[in-house]
């Protein structure tokens, strides 16, 4: 499956199994995605917030 | 800046109830305001098996293994929690001192904001966000109430659980916490004991550091110790004086913290 970069335009490969929160990253640009869902083989991506390492005991 | 030293005991002097050689040396080095923050991780792991509750970890993209703590898991680990500080009081109170237990719950003195979504590397090796659970990050220490309770001659041992801004309680990191305790006081100094002398680099303790010089080395030091360096520099930064790692297995822990083989980081 493909999908565009929002900021670049570039093609965002997604692997056919992926799954609701996977992580996918545009080629050129290197900006992050997360899949929210995949419905009928399209794919909606939304930017991957940035979580930092903090993550308790 | 304060005259007050943060200690962290970590978990793995907790595990093995090691922490008394430096409870005695306490005593002994004559240190007057101190505060400890506590660790406990391996006996929340414990304890929650021993409740048939399942431990999950989950692994960050930066390899970092952390337990998700969900609801069940928040309260087992506040539980934990409390045993490790009442354990902690009973023993310096034993020793003549005036102790209070105290988590970042009570009187709102830790506040953090909750990670509501993580990042891990998920069981076919790709990145995936999660829902966050109950964990946070450090965000606000309550410095006027604890320089309150010194005041008073007490000693504040705080446990890693933080308030959420939404009322919630969170898993904090105890390195981190103990960090923003510092920060928050700018204390004199912030002691992070640890199993080992200090941070090794090639071979041997490197003994002082400054703040550019420890954020370099973070990459070359394992897991578990970058999280303590991490701390030192984000203490040093957020007003601490320094930060020190240091074992809390040698005879004198807190003189050799002090005056000994240990790792030192320092403002510029």
């Amino acid at each position: 499956m493909k999908a565009k970069c929002k900021e670049c335009g570039a093609d965002i490969e997604v692997p056919d199994d992926a799954l609701p929160g996977e992580i996918v990253s545009c080629p050129d640009c290197g900006l992050e995605y997360e899949v929210v869902s995949i419905t009928h083989g399209k794919v909606e991506l939304k930017l991957a917030e940035d979580v930092g390492e903090d993550w308790g005991e | 800046m304060s005259k007050t030293s943060v200690i962290k005991i970590g978990g793995s002097l907790v595990s093995e109830s090691a922490y008394s050689n430096v409870i005695n040396d306490l005593k002994e080095s004559g240190l007057k305001d101190f505060i400890i923050v506590h660790g406990g991780g391996n006996e929340v792991t414990k304890y929650s098996k021993a409740l048939g509750k399942d431990v999950v970890f989950v692994t960050s993209p930066e390899g970092i293994r952390s337990r998700y703590t969900d609801l069940e898991t928040a309260a087992i680990y506040n539980m934990v929690m409390r045993k490790i500080s009442s354990d902690l009081v009973l023993s310096l109170n034993a020793r003549g001192f005036r102790a209070i237990g105290l988590s970042g719950i009570d009187a709102g003195l830790m506040k953090a904001e909750r990670k509501k979504r993580l990042i891990i590397v998920d069981e076919r090796g790709r990145k995936r966000a999660i829902e966050g659970g109950y964990t946070g990050k450090v965000k606000e220490v309550d410095s006027d109430l604890l320089l309150k309770i010194i005041g008073l001659g007490i000693t504040p041992v705080i446990s890693p659980v933080a308030l959420g801004y939404d009322g919630e309680m969170l898993n904090v990191d105890g390195d981190r916490a103990a960090s923003a305790v510092a920060s928050a006081l700018n204390a004199e100094r912030l002691i992070v004991f640890t199993n080992v002398d200090g941070v090794i680099i090639n071979g041997r303790v490197k003994e002082r550091m400054n703040l550019k010089e420890a954020r370099e080395v973070l990459k070359a030091v394992g897991p578990g110790m970058d999280k303590k360096l991490i701390a030192c520099i984000e203490a040093v930064e957020g007003g601490a004086k320094e930060g020190v790692i240091a074992s809390g297995k040698v005879e004198r822990p807190i003189n050799n913290a002090i005056n000994g083989l240990r790792t030192v980081v320092e403002g510029q």
